[in-house]
């Protein structure tokens, strides 16, 4: 549903966006993840005709994206960035206007979605006096009024509140099981792409660094074993001397990262309380998906 | 067609809502009843003594009578309406950049050739009616305060100049929403319709007035047989390739240049 061939986009001596290769499938929601500066917005603009690629090609629905393609442009709903409104007019209006720009007769369709994004209540409110929340639903609504097929969605979330998100979350997750809408949607936040996307893909410094199955995460994220007792080194010593590897104390706390020991952390209980050191704190750690990202970012180039 | 009728209904839904609007009309009566006042104060010396007006006993409209006071509208809206038509487009093409709706209107169905077209045509009315304003205005005001010399051969003469002048005036917008588009916002823009009036200022003063586009309806505005002054067809044929490439280039540069 959307291809990119080793997309790229350069200006002048800065590579934006290096040879990005991309295949998001029908129904899959697909999440873009970087930091700030990353390409992500790039990648995303060149993916809606707004700026050309400085080499490469990005197809939608197999067919190849420029400015002009306008029937594309139907099975498409978009938000980039902050979603900006006019400001003179209220919620209702400039959803009219887009429902006019896009060509959909059915004149309730400002007011369907208008309901469906929770926005009654300020349905007659001008754009400038939204909240900052509200402008994004407002975005949304720009992006999901025309039922599209294919919704490219950069950081729909910014703005919401935690109720806001799941509720988006929940929505866009509707779409893509029950209706077959494909959705791009990128993030700097791991965490919360990861509740909902089918796959995702990590962008730093304008190059794809890597592309996972987002139910393959949980294997990908490194596992520790902590442990903390009232002697610290005497436990050190215990662990050792039953084969396992070496502790690392850290702020008062051993990590250890033995998969032995992980898979069956009772065994270790059990060799510290007989050996007189029983544990106060003995807990498998899962590494965060947020350090999950920083690492493999860091494998990457780091951060600059 | 359908591209151009959605583009331009919403155009009109911006319109309806913009301060702006409602602003550059009350600017454009406000204008004509200054001039009222001025012809007042040049009949009548006594108002602007004890308005403490200075000058008043200047010759302000050459003649004291509709001639006069009509050329000067005609200078007006050479002068006025060049800033004026030009803020008006400067604002219609700048609010997308300096509202950042830009990105809203660029992967939609409907062609940025349609969207473009119709902020033309919006911009052709709101100036059209600006013109009417002040015309309608003018000549009302003239006739409440009394000025002498009214006849039809002088409206006539004054109407056709007046239109004229107002068309070719309009024409020139066409580079102002090219430079509004690169500049991506109003300052630019007005910037450009500035220098543009200053620059017309001494090109007609070395004679070449009749060969610079923003110069032209300025110089059809002076009277007749002054020197270096004379309109010839090419004048015409200037502003309008002027517009044509101002109008096309901002199709093109909507069309192709990248928007960040």
């Amino acid at each position: 549903m959307i291809r990119t061939v080793n997309l790229s986009k350069h200006y002048n001596d800065v590579k934006a966006v290096s040879e990005i290769n991309l295949n998001v499938r029908k129904g899959e929601i697909y999440g873009f993840l970087g930091l700030n500066g990353a390409g992500k917005t790039t990648t995303i603009r060149m993916l809606l005709g707004l700026i050309k690629p400085t080499s490469g090609d990005a197809f939608i629905l197999n067919q190849k994206v420029h400015a002009n393609h306008t029937d594309l442009f139907k099975k498409i709903g978009y938000l980039v960035e902050i979603p900006y409104s006019y400001p003179n007019l209220t919620v209702r209006e400039n959803l009219e206007i887009v429902r006019r720009l896009r060509f959909l007769p059915d004149k309730k369709a400002v007011d369907n979605i208008i309901d469906k994004l929770q926005l009654s209540d300020y349905a007659n409110r001008k754009a400038k006096n939204l909240s900052l929340g509200n402008a994004q639903r407002l975005g949304l609504a720009y992006a999901l009024i025309h039922n599209p097929e294919i919704l490219i969605l950069d950081e729909p979330t910014n703005g919401l509140d935690p109720a806001g998100i799941f509720e988006i979350r929940e929505m866009l997750s509707d779409l893509a099981a029950n209706k077959g809408v494909t959705v791009f949607i990128s993030s700097h936040i791991l965490g919360e792409i990861s509740r909902f996307a089918t796959r995702i893909g990590i962008i730093h410094q304008g190059r794809m660094v890597q592309e996972i199955d987002a139910n393959k995460l949980d294997v990908l994220c490194k596992k520790q074993l902590l442990i903390v007792s009232k002697d610290m080194e005497l436990a050190r010593k215990i662990i050792l001397q039953n084969g396992f590897s070496n502790p690392i104390a850290q702020n008062g706390i051993m990590h250890l990262d033995d998969r032995k020991a992980i898979e069956n952390p009772e065994q270790i209980a059990t060799i510290l309380v007989n050996a007189g050191c029983p544990p106060s704190l003995l807990k498998v750690d899962e590494e965060n998906l947020e350090s999950y990202f920083l690492r493999t970012i860091e494998m990457n180039g780091g951060i600059k | 067609m359908k591209n151009l009728s959605a583009a331009f209904i919403t155009e009109c839904m911006k319109l309806r809502r913009s301060k702006i609007f409602w602003i550059t009309i009350v600017f454009f009566v406000f204008i004509p009843l200054m001039m009222g006042l001025l012809m007042l104060v040049a009949q009548h010396p006594e108002i602007g003594k004890k308005l403490g007006l200075v000058g008043a006993k200047a010759k302000l409209f050459g003649e004291n009578n509709w001639e006069g006071y009509l050329m000067m509208q005609n200078q007006l809206i050479a002068t006025v309406g060049l800033i004026g038509f030009g803020f008006v487009t400067s604002w219609v093409f700048g609010r997308e950049y300096i509202d950042r709706t830009i990105t809203n209107i660029l992967a939609l169905p409907v062609s940025r050739s349609a969207i473009v077209t119709a902020k033309f045509g919006i911009i052709a009315i709101w100036c059209l009616l600006l013109v009417l304003i002040i015309f309608l205005a003018g000549i009302s005001i003239g006739h409440l305060i009394g000025i002498p010399g009214w006849s039809d051969h002088v409206f006539n003469q004054f109407a056709n100049k007046f239109l004229l002048i107002s068309g070719l005036t309009i024409l020139l917008s066409s580079p102002v929403a090219f430079i509004a588009s690169y500049g991506k916002g109003i300052i630019a823009p007005i910037a450009f319709v500035i220098v543009m009036l200053i620059m017309s200022q001494f090109v007609a003063l070395v004679g070449l007035g009749p060969y610079f586009p923003w110069a032209i309806p300025g110089v059809l505005s002076v009277p007749d047989g002054t020197e270096g002054m004379k309109i010839v067809t090419g004048s015409y044929i200037i502003v309008l390739i002027t517009s044509i490439v101002g109008f096309f280039g901002t199709i093109v540069w909507w069309r192709v240049a990248d928007q960040k």
